[in-house]
């Protein structure tokens, strides 16, 4: 119940604190729509620049009109758009109606030397028609492998018919033919990118669960200050001369972090919901769960800070020092996926990449089994603190 | 009500209570003087069960306090040296606060915080924060969470450190109303005449003992001397310290600098030629002498050759 007391009292004086409320509730917002918008595309949620290809061809194949529907795929965020003549694509390039115009000869793809297609870019977009020049020679050397392989075959079809077994030539042609181009088309299939759930991560998603996890973590530097506070302004002493105990004392202070931190992430998650439209998973109750285990560990090693640590100002920088070096390790500055495979195994030690990876597989959509483990290593971080805090706290006069 | 049976405590290999013993009465305003590290806070703190004693017995109506620690603490309310209270809180939230720390029920803890604010004076600033108070409010309002479970016995620790006098004329009337009305109080001060207008028993404590105790008059019959003479001489000489003390009617002489000496003594005029007369034989130049009653703190200077406040 005293515990109760303090731990309301700490929360009431964090809300009246200005100071405190721009760090830990309006920074991390302010921090997470910077980040998000910044580094969008880094994580892959973004699609190319769409590329407008005006193509005039001479005569029409097979081959381009293969080409043609390949790259009208809507995952190539390219738009073809053919010309009637020649002179028209031309007006097109002139006027910038298209990016990149191609004009593609007759017999186009039987003769590499001869009958080469043209590229013409318009200005800026010289990367986009190298791309597509480079799409374009693939088609054409995929189309002559075919063309060769067919070739190939049939002559070892003719010597069988030549030896008295009849052959449908025209019929084995097209079906050879046919096959080779699914062979072609299929290529793209061969190579996926899979998250872990069922959605991809924003950045601005990746970087609100980054941000949520790191500023949680300054309610441990904050919990190991407010107990030099309370020691150096004599409250502590107060305290421990009303009917209560030392240790009512301290599990007050952890409870008080604890709330505190607990509160300040349902602030920020309400607000990155609907200030930047941050979809956090669809189950809550997920999110909840590790933020529940996670200000365990955050609130232990607020007792850690203030065990370990003489006074105020100490607390201060080592904590400070302390949730930067804990930020860069655990992702929350940058994806972990960008670190070297020695970092990846120091940031399990951090509580923040357990809570980050168990957010953004809330968000991708994880089910339940995924987030006992983590649960369990930030339930587990918590109670090492507790102990050891207590240890240090039984030699101290408190 | 309160009793101190040889209690010593020490940190580390330093002793900073040596055996203390005394009575408070129920209903008694005691008085505890002494200069700063004299061990007043540590004994407070003992009594509080702040801290343990390493000896002797610490007893609150026959029970001792480490045995009855929860229902030791109920009784007693202790204004801290410090003001212990939290700044960014409003002067209610922390009385509010106080009294529920002391097992206030939440219907009567409002109410209570209102009488409080009403005995210190501050009810129209109830709503405002501590951080806005001057000084003597905040000490003011320090008294008042110490006072939010009606407490049997308070004990104050140097209340009035660094206060206005209107604020510390306000805080010494406070407390005379209080043990008026039956409340014990332990008064710590290195003020002495704070000490003096409160309290009708005193103890001097210096280097973690107690030096002398007793009521006012008691304290008044050990003084050494009834004057002090106060002199202002160029130099000290040795010799005439040495010839000074040994003058027929002297009972101490105290250096205080390099050029002050208080001289205790009995009778007045007399002695005071027959110093005049020592110095200039010695050729010792007196530039001022004053003479002065004895007090409290004469009677501390007498025992410890030190002024209260060093």
């Amino acid at each position: 119940m005293k515990s109760f007391l303090i731990a309301r009292k700490d929360v009431q004086i964090m809300l009246k604190d200005k100071k405190a409320f721009l760090m830990m509730i309006l920074m991390p917002i302010v921090l997470t729509a910077i980040l998000g918008t910044a580094l969008k595309g880094m994580m892959g949620e973004s699609k190319m620049p769409e590329t407008i290809v005006g193509i005039y061809t001479v005569e029409s194949s097979v081959l381009v009109d293969t080409v043609i529907e390949s790259l009208s795929e809507e995952d190539l965020a390219i738009t073809m758009k053919q010309a009637e003549s020649d002179k028209q694509l031309q007006e097109w390039i002139a006027r910038k109606d298209v990016h990149v115009g191609v004009r593609v000869p007759k017999n186009w793809g039987n003769d590499a030397t001869r009958n080469r297609a043209t590229v013409v870019p318009i200005s800026g977009q010289e990367s986009a028609a190298t791309i597509i020049q480079q799409l374009f020679e693939a088609f054409a050397q995929s189309a002559n492998i075919i063309a060769s392989s067919t070739e190939k075959v049939m002559e070892q079809a003719i010597a069988v018919s030549m030896q008295g077994n009849p052959v449908q030539m025209d019929a084995m042609q097209t079906e050879l033919g046919e096959t080779m181009q699914a062979v072609i088309v299929e290529q793209q299939d061969y190579v996926t990118e899979k998250s872990i759930g069922d959605e991809t991560v924003s950045a601005m998603q990746y970087y609100a669960a980054a941000m949520g996890a790191m500023f949680l973590l300054f309610n441990a530097m904050h919990g190991g200050k407010t107990f030099h506070r309370e020691r150096q302004t004599e409250t502590m002493a107060r305290v421990l001369m009303t009917p209560s105990s030392p240790w009512s004392f301290l599990a007050g202070k952890f409870m008080g972090t604890f709330f505190f931190a607990f509160l300040q992430f349902t602030v920020f998650l309400i607000a990155t919901h609907f200030l930047l439209q941050v979809n956090w998973g669809s189950n809550s109750l997920q999110v909840f769960f590790i933020v529940f285990f996670y200000c365990i560990a955050v609130a232990g090693l607020s007792m850690i800070v203030a065990a370990f640590t003489t006074d105020e100002k100490m607390a201060d920088v080592v904590g400070s020092l302390g949730v930067q070096v804990l930020a860069l390790l655990g992702g929350s500055m940058l994806p972990l996926t960008l670190f070297p495979a020695a970092l990846r195994k120091i940031a399990m030690l951090t509580p923040n990449s357990w809570a980050l990876d168990s957010f953004t597989s809330i968000m991708s959509g994880t089910d339940w089994s995924a987030l006992w483990m983590p649960a369990t290593v930030l339930l587990g971080i918590g109670i090492l603190s507790i102990l050891l805090s207590m240890v240090k706290f039984r030699r101290q006069v408190l | 009500m309160l009793t101190l049976i040889d209690v010593k405590k020490h940190f580390g290999s330093k002793d900073v209570i040596k055996g203390v013993s005394l009575q408070i009465e129920r209903g008694e305003s005691f008085g505890l003087l002494g200069p700063n590290g004299a061990g007043k806070s540590t004994l407070i703190a003992m009594i509080c069960g702040l801290i343990s004693y390493d000896a002797g017995s610490i007893q609150i109506d026959g029970k001792p306090v480490s045995k009855h620690m929860h229902a030791t603490k109920k009784i007693i309310g202790v204004v801290p040296q410090d003001i212990a209270l939290y700044p960014t809180m409003s002067a209610i939230d922390n009385l509010v606060f106080w009294g529920k720390m002391y097992g206030l029920k939440t219907k009567m803890v409002k109410t209570r915080a209102r009488e409080v604010l009403e005995v210190v004076g501050l009810t129209e600033r109830a709503k405002d924060r501590i951080e806005t108070f001057s000084g003597g409010m905040k000490r003011r309002i320090n008294i008042g969470a110490a006072l939010m479970h009606k407490p049997e016995l308070l004990i104050m620790d140097e209340p009035t450190v660094g206060i206005d006098p209107q604020s510390r004329n306000h805080i010494l009337e406070t407390v005379k109303k209080l043990n008026e009305q039956g409340m014990t109080v332990i008064y710590t001060s290195h003020y002495m005449e704070e000490v003096d207008y409160l309290c009708k028993r005193i103890a001097i404590m210096d280097n973690g003992k107690l030096i002398a105790s007793g009521t006012k008059k008691d304290l008044s019959n050990r003084l050494a001397g009834g004057t002090v003479l106060k002199l202002l001489i160029e130099k000290i000489e040795p010799e005439f310290i040495e010839k000074l003390k040994v003058l027929k009617g002297i009972e101490t002489v105290i250096v205080q600098t390099s050029n002050e000496i208080h001289v205790h003594m009995e009778t007045e005029m007399e002695l005071v030629s027959e110093i005049i007369l020592l110095a200039s034989q010695l050729d010792v130049k007196i530039r001022n002498m004053h003479l002065e009653e004895a007090n409290l703190e004469t009677l501390f200077l007498q025992l410890t050759g030190r002024t209260l406040r060093e």
